[in-house]
Order: structure tokens, then C-alpha cells, then sequence
């Protein structure tokens, strides 16, 4: 589903000042997976999930998302890539005058999906996150939790191959938290990969799952059940 | 069908949500198209004082016919047009006869009839009608033919035309000049301000391309609400150009006699021109300012 073959990315700050972000890194996530992606701020992980949505190329190195070359992708097919992808953000992102049920409608609408199709697909993921009930409501008369709910249905709807999750408990209180990695593990069982940066070291204790992680943008551990922190 | 409803209000939605800018682009595209609309109706009439045929003409010589000197005979006109074409200066001749003379004036002042009705095809004289290699050469031709057997009068035609040309031709390039620095500024207007809409809508934007949303569905309504704001400019500048013009025109013909003037056709044939110049220019500022803006 993913590889990354000696990848290499930089940042230029300032004029002669270079950031390495990620430095020769290379990782196979086979289909199927839950990985977290762990390590300090800076260490490289918001890198790693902008090059697997091409919204950042990479400086040298490899990267394989979904089977296409990202390198050699042409840029009017970065869309179709995308579609494949489903992103979760650690702030939701909601569009706060529409909806949940127009929130997630979005998503299909903009890809050109047609009506019948929305509206029997909408209904379906809204009751996955379990949302059946806040259809009608708009984002800012739902908790945390269920804007994150919300935000996750919005990436599943279109059914994709992964599901990329930046932070999706950062703004969370813990009970909230588990309730949100249910779904995810949830959504990870109906056959789709997930791979989740974090900084929650309860989560990832508790979830046992492949953990990478990630220093000074190098990795320094990839484990296949992993804990947060080798002191744990 | 799905795809284009949903441009369409996307589009309108940030029209008005942003009804001051909207208001300041079709007002802008409005002048600049005035102006331009302007500056081509004077092109028009520049061109249909000097028609084909006058335009080409810059002397003429006009022959007797028995009202103020003895009418000119054949041999004396042949000769004539023999002299004329000999002559080195001389460039073009034609021979225009009263009958065709009648008709050129007919067709002239097709839409004033008392002047038509004031003459018949015997009033206007022959004459013919010369192009110089230097139209400054005037000088020469009268010299030369002023005392020919059956010539009534030598006249410099451009004297007649010159002085309402030079004003006319003086106001179009005015016209054209302020049309296009308004234009130019509406352009910027339309490219700030889709800039601005774009801005405002960034999260949305961001999203539509997190979720795969193609290059030109996230940039159409914005296109779009540029070339909306663009051709409302353009229908406005134009209806103005519809109701102005042919009032101006008439008011001028009663004025100026003897020379014909546009009308509300000339002011329809442009319309066109003035859509694909709005919608044009809004089109190409609001693709050109999300070029970077949008970029994946």
C-alpha cells in the first residue's frame, strides 16, 4: 500500500539553513495494516503524511502510494491519487455552515459522484461513526468527539484504500479518544489501511499495533506491536 | 448536470457574498466596455463618412453640364481622362456619371429623404475622381486641369472630410487608450478580487483537494463568478452603447448635414465583441490569479 525506498526531504529556512525533515528513510506499510506514527514535534511525522498525499515531493528516494510512483505522477492525476486517500485532521476541519450530513455529502460531491449514489453512501457512513441522529445538525452543535466522527465519516464515504490520520485525538479528551480509535480500528477491519500520527502515548500503549518511530526525521523504531516509548 | 448546478451556485453564492467587490468589477468592466464599445462605433463612423469610394478618392474634378459652363464633350473627356492617367502624380482614376453619382448619394443618405427628394439624377455632375500617389500633390492636379475645356471645379476632397476625421479619429484614440488602461485595471480588479473570494473559501478549497476534488472543479466557480461579473459589465456597457448611441446620432444628423452617421445597427454588430472582451478578460484575470493561489 505504501513504500518509501531512501527518502530524502528538506526545508530551506532562511538562506543558507537547511531542515532536514526526513533523512533516507525507507518503510513498507503492507494493505491492511494500523501503524502509528510516533516521535516528538518535528521529528518529521507531518512530513511523512503530506508526501503520501503528494502535497509535498519528495528530494531524492522513492515514494509508492496505492501503486502509483508519486514522483512520476503527473499532476492532473494527483486528484484520482487523493481519491484513494482518506485524511483526518487533528482540528476536523468541517465546513461550519453546512450540515454533517452536507459535510460528508461534500466530499462525494466535489469528486462528481452523482446524487443517487450520495444519498444511499451518506446514510451508511454516518451510521458507522454513529452519527444517524446529528444528520441535520451543524458542526458546532456537536462535541469534539462527534466533529471527529464526522471528519472520519467524510474520509470513509468514498471507500478508500487508506486512511491517513494526523493527530485525530490531539484535541480530544482521553474517553473521547477511545471511542474514536474504536471506529478507526473498526474501519481498519473492513480491510482498510490505516496509518495514524500521534503524540497519544495511552493510545498507542493500549492499541498494540505496529508503531514507527520517528527521530530528528530518521527512524529509530518499528515495531510490530508495539508500545510508545521503550520505557513504557 | 450535478457538476454544473453546483458551480453555478458556488459561483453566485460568492457573488453575493461579497456584493461591494462584485459591484466595483461589473462596475469597472462596465466603463471599460463603454469606452471600448465607444471607441469602436467611432471606427464605424470614421469608416462609413469615408466610404469605399470616397475614402479612396482625394480629388475631384468635376465636369460641365450645361448649367454653369457648356457641357463637356466625349472628345474633350477622353482626352482629359488620357492627360489624367498620363500624369505621373495621378495613381487611380475613375469616371463617376450623373447616374452613378445619383446613386452613391442615395445610398449615402439612404435614412434622410428630404435630402434625396431635393434632387434628381440630372442635379449632381459627372466628374472624375482621382487618387494621388501624394495626396499632398492637390497643388499640381489644379494647376494642370483647372483650364481644361469642360471642367467646372477642382475640389480637394480630403479638405471637405479631413476636418471631422482628425476629430473623429482624435476622439476614438482617446476612447481606445482610456479603454484600455480600464480595462487593464478591471482585469486587476477581477483577478484581486477572485483572489479575495478565493481566500475566504480556502478551507473549503482545502478540503475539496484533500478529498480529490479535480483541478478545475475547485477553480471553475471561481472562473465562473469572475465571467458572471464580467458579462453583466459587458450587458450593461452595451445596453448603455444601445440607448445612447442612435439618440446622439440623430441629434448630430440634424446638425451635421451631408454626412451620414451610425445607428442602433452598427451598435448591435458590436455586441459580440463586447461579451467576448468582457467575459474574456474576467476569464483570463480569475484563471491567472488562482494559477499559484490553487495549485495542488
Amino acid at each position: 500500500m505504501i513504500r518509501l525506498d531512501d527518502v530524502t526531504k528538506a526545508f530551506r529556512r532562511g538562506r543558507d539553513v537547511e531542515v532536514v525533515a526526513l533523512d533516507a528513510i525507507s518503510l513498507e506499510v503492507t494493505k491492511g495494516e494500523f501503524v502509528f506514527v510516533v516521535g516528538p514535534s518535528g521529528s518529521g511525522k507531518s512530513t511523512f503524511m503530506r508526501l503520501l498525499t503528494r502535497e509535498q515531493i519528495a528530494d531524492s528516494g522513492e515514494v509508492w502510494v496505492a501503486g502509483k510512483n508519486l514522483k512520476k505522477l503527473r499532476r492532473w492525476k494527483v486528484p484520482l491519487l487523493r481519491r484513494e486517500i482518506g485524511y483526518v485532521f487533528q482540528d476536523f476541519k468541517l465546513l461550519p455552515n453546512k450540515t454533517v450530513r452536507e459535510n460528508v455529502a461534500f466530499a462525494l460531491e466535489v469528486i462528481g459522484r452523482g446524487r443517487k449514489e450520495i444519498r444511499a453512501r451518506v446514510p451508511e457512513v454516518l451510521e458507522l461513526v454513529g452519527l444517524t441522529e446529528k444528520a441535520e445538525s451543524l458542526p458546532h452543535e456537536l462535541s469534539g468527539g462527534q466533529q471527529q466522527r464526522v471528519s472520519i465519516a467524510r474520509a470513509f464515504v468514498n471507500n478508500p484504500r487508506l486512511l491517513l490520520c494526523d493527530e485525530p485525538t490531539g484535541n480530544l479528551d482521553p474517553a473521547t479518544s477511545v471511542g474514536i480509535m474504536k471506529l478507526l480500528d473498526r474501519i481498519n477491519r473492513t480491510g482498510t489501511t490505516v496509518v495514524m500520527a500521534t503524540h497519544d502515548q495511552q493510545i498507542v500503549d493500549s492499541m498494540r499495533r505496529r508503531v514507527v518511530e520517528l527521530e530528528d526525521g530518521r527512524i529509530v523504531r518499528d515495531q510490530v506491536r508495539g508500545v510508545y516509548g521503550y520505557g513504557a | 448536470m450535478a457538476r454544473w448546478r453546483y458551480v453555478l451556485v458556488e459561483a453566485l453564492l460568492g457573488l453575493r457574498r461579497n456584493l461591494m467587490m462584485s459591484f466595483a468589477v461589473v462596475l469597472s468592466v462596465t466603463v471599460s466596455l463603454t469606452l471600448l464599445g465607444a471607441s469602436l462605433l467611432l471606427s464605424e463612423q470614421v469608416e462609413l463618412a469615408t466610404d469605399d469610394w470616397t475614402g479612396r478618392v482625394e480629388v475631384s474634378i468635376f465636369l460641365c453640364d450645361d448649367r454653369a459652363c457648356p457641357a463637356i464633350t466625349t472628345q474633350q473627356r477622353q482626352q482629359l481622362e488620357d492627360d489624367l492617367t498620363a500624369n505621373p502624380v495621378v495613381s487611380e482614376v475613375f469616371y463617376e456619371s450623373k447616374r452613378e453619382a445619383y446613386d452613391r448619394f442615395t445610398r449615402l443618405f439612404a435614412d434622410q429623404p428630404t435630402l434625396i427628394d431635393a434632387i434628381d439624377v440630372s442635379t449632381l455632375p459627372a466628374s472624375f475622381r482621382v487618387k494621388l500617389e501624394n495626396p499632398q500633390l492637390f497643388g499640381v492636379i489644379r494647376d494642370q486641369f483647372a483650364a481644361y475645356p469642360g471642367v467646372e471645379e477642382i475640389v480637394d476632397q480630403r479638405d471637405v472630410l479631413n476636418q471631422f476625421l482628425r476629430f473623429t479619429t482624435l476622439v476614438r484614440n482617446g476612447a481606445l487608450v482610456i479603454a484600455l488602461i480600464q480595462l487593464l485595471a478591471a482585469g486587476v480588479l477581477i483577478a484581486n478580487t477572485i483572489r479575495v473570494a478565493a481566500f475566504s473559501r480556502r478551507e473549503q478549497t482545502a478540503i475539496m483537494k484533500l478529498v480529490g476534488a479535480s483541478n478545475w472543479y475547485v477553480r471553475l466557480p471561481f472562473v465562473v463568478e469572475g465571467i458572471i461579473a464580467g458579462a453583466l459589465g459587458a450587458g450593461l456597457s452595451w445596453g448603455a452603447l444601445y440607448y445612447a448611441v442612435p439618440r446622439v446620432t440623430r441629434d448630430l444628423s440634424r446638425e451635421v448635414e451631408l454626412l451620414p452617421f451610425i445607428g442602433v445597427d452598427q451598435v448591435i454588430a458590436i455586441a459580440p465583441l463586447m461579451l467576448l472582451v468582457g467575459v474574456g478578460i474576467a476569464a483570463v484575470s480569475s484563471t491567472l490569479a488562482l494559477r499559484r493561489f490553487l495549485q495542488v
